[in-house]
């Protein structure tokens, strides 16, 4: 209740800082983020957002090695969270795919999960997206805002390459699950037990909604990568619009109830890419699921 | 549909505007696909799978647990039961053997009775014939010393001397009033 009633009266101080600012003449510097990833040096083709990801990867691995390297029966301290982490996920897929599409490709979703969370919350790291150079032009003029470091799903090329990987590995699932003539029956066949002159009637309608999930299933990944780009670039792009609307001194303040709802968002946007990649898997693969049991 | 098609057909540009403006590069987007790679297999290595192993290895023993417990309840209820059997059996043979041993004293006794009655019946016989046998004798006792003392009284009385005939003749005389 505490936690509550303090987030709340930040919240309001925030706000009334951000709506002073502008009565107050004061003239903010805008550096807003970029919307697209840029690389540090032109001859390097590394970008902020691979720093970021590789620190997340750096993290990962330390955490794991911490949590598994002496593993035991009965688990505490980081084996203990990693277990219930992993547990819980593991729990959650297989109530919504089944014991065997789970068991199959839980390395996929799993990865995937935690890697979004852990690099989303590292985005809210004080300082990236905001410590940078302030660029300029041949004529020194400003040409933009170069952040140091930039959250990894900030980046439209990081969420495209779990997109796409995913719609990859869905393929390949989907295939060895089906098999390419299920595959295809699954995608064109007429759903429901018609006989006669309407299977007749049908078939040619299933045709054509099995054109239309065609293109659904193709434009699936665009959707993803912009789905969790949009969110997490917005998220940063709103701290930063709301930390440039008050004196530097106070920028902190007005941004920092909503780094409680980031963090909120960090994680609903990681289950919503693991759940919505694990519908998408157990609706084609519904009849190979059905054949297991 | 169509409207769709004649859109995507309309701008050729679209996509490398797309592009252009969220900074979609080749070279970066395989990088973040090997980065990807790179997070998937750290973590199915040093995560997923010592720690799916270890919950499945707990599972396991928590299922061997169960079944040794189902186990031991059963042997239990087994022993719980052979117990009862293995008593009731016993209360059974007690109860049988008690009957046996009450019938065979009760046989015993009656024999022993019986032993007892008939010996007290030969002994009953046998002092029966012995008294039968000493009144017979004094019985014959006392007739010799009657016809004596009758054959004596009768000489003495008249002096004369009796012959083996008349003391024999007298004796019989006097035992046949006498006897009756």
């Amino acid at each position: 209740m505490r936690f509550v009633s303090i987030s709340f009266f930040l919240w309001l101080f925030g706000l009334v800082t951000a709506f002073a600012a502008p009565a107050a003449g004061h003239a903010a510097e805008h550096h807003a983020l970029p919307l697209n990833a840029q690389p540090l040096h032109s001859f390097l083709p590394v970008t902020n957002s691979m720093i970021m990801v590789w620190i997340a990867v750096g993290l990962i691995v330390l955490f794991c090695r911490a949590a598994t390297r002496e593993m035991a029966l009965v688990p505490t301290g980081f084996q203990n969270f990693s277990e219930w982490a992993i547990e819980s996920l593991y729990d959650f897929l297989e109530n919504l795919m089944g014991p065997h599409l789970t068991g199959r490709t839980f390395w996929f979703f799993g990865s995937v999960f935690f890697f979004i969370l852990v690099s989303n919350y590292l985005g809210l790291i004080p300082g990236v997206g905001t410590v940078g150079w302030h660029l300029k032009d041949t004529e020194g003029h400003a040409a933009g805002f170069l952040p140091i470091l930039r959250g990894g799903n900030a980046d439209i090329n990081m969420t495209a390459a779990m997109s796409f990987t995913f719609a990859i590995l869905w393929f390949y699932w989907a295939i060895t699950e089906n098999g390419i003539k299920g595959l295809a029956a699954h995608i064109f066949a007429p759903k429901g037990n018609f006989k006669g002159i309407m299977l007749v009637m049908m078939v040619p309608i299933f045709l054509f909604v099995g054109v239309l999930e065609i293109i659904s299933i193709a434009i699936r990944p665009v959707a993803l990568s912009f789905r969790l780009f949009g969110n997490i670039y917005g998220g940063e792009q709103t701290l930063e619009k709301l930390m440039d609307l008050v004196p530097k001194w106070l920028a902190f303040l007005p941004a920092l109830p909503f780094y409680f709802m980031e963090l909120l968002v960090g994680f609903v946007q990681a289950l919503v890419f693991t759940l919505l990649c694990a519908i998408f898997l157990k609706l084609i693969c519904d009849h190979g699921e059905e054949a297991h049991h | 549909m169509t409207t769709f098609f004649a859109v995507v057909a309309d701008q050729p540009g679209a996509f490398q505007t797309t592009k252009d403006t969220f900074g979609l590069n080749g070279p970066f987007f395989i990088a973040q696909v090997i980065n990807f790679f790179l997070v998937m297999f750290v973590l199915k290595k040093f995560a997923f799978g010592p720690i799916q192993e270890m919950l499945v290895q707990r599972r396991t023993r928590i299922q061997e647990g169960e079944e040794k417990l189902k186990r031991i309840e059963k042997q239990l209820a087994d022993s719980e039961a052979n117990t009862a059997a293995a008593i009731a059996r016993a209360n059974e043979d007690a109860v049988r053997l008690i009957t046996e041993a009450k019938e065979g004293a009760a046989a015993f006794s009656e024999q022993k009775s019986q032993e007892a009655i008939a010996n007290a019946q030969g002994i009953l016989a046998k002092a029966e014939a012995a008294g039968n046998a000493d009144r017979e004798r004094i019985s014959i006792e006392l007739k010799r010393e009657f016809g004596r003392l009758v054959a004596a009284t009768t000489s003495q009385v008249t002096g004369k001397v009796l012959t083996d005939e008349d003391q024999s003749r007298i004796n019989e005389d006097a035992l046949s009033k006498v006897g009756n």
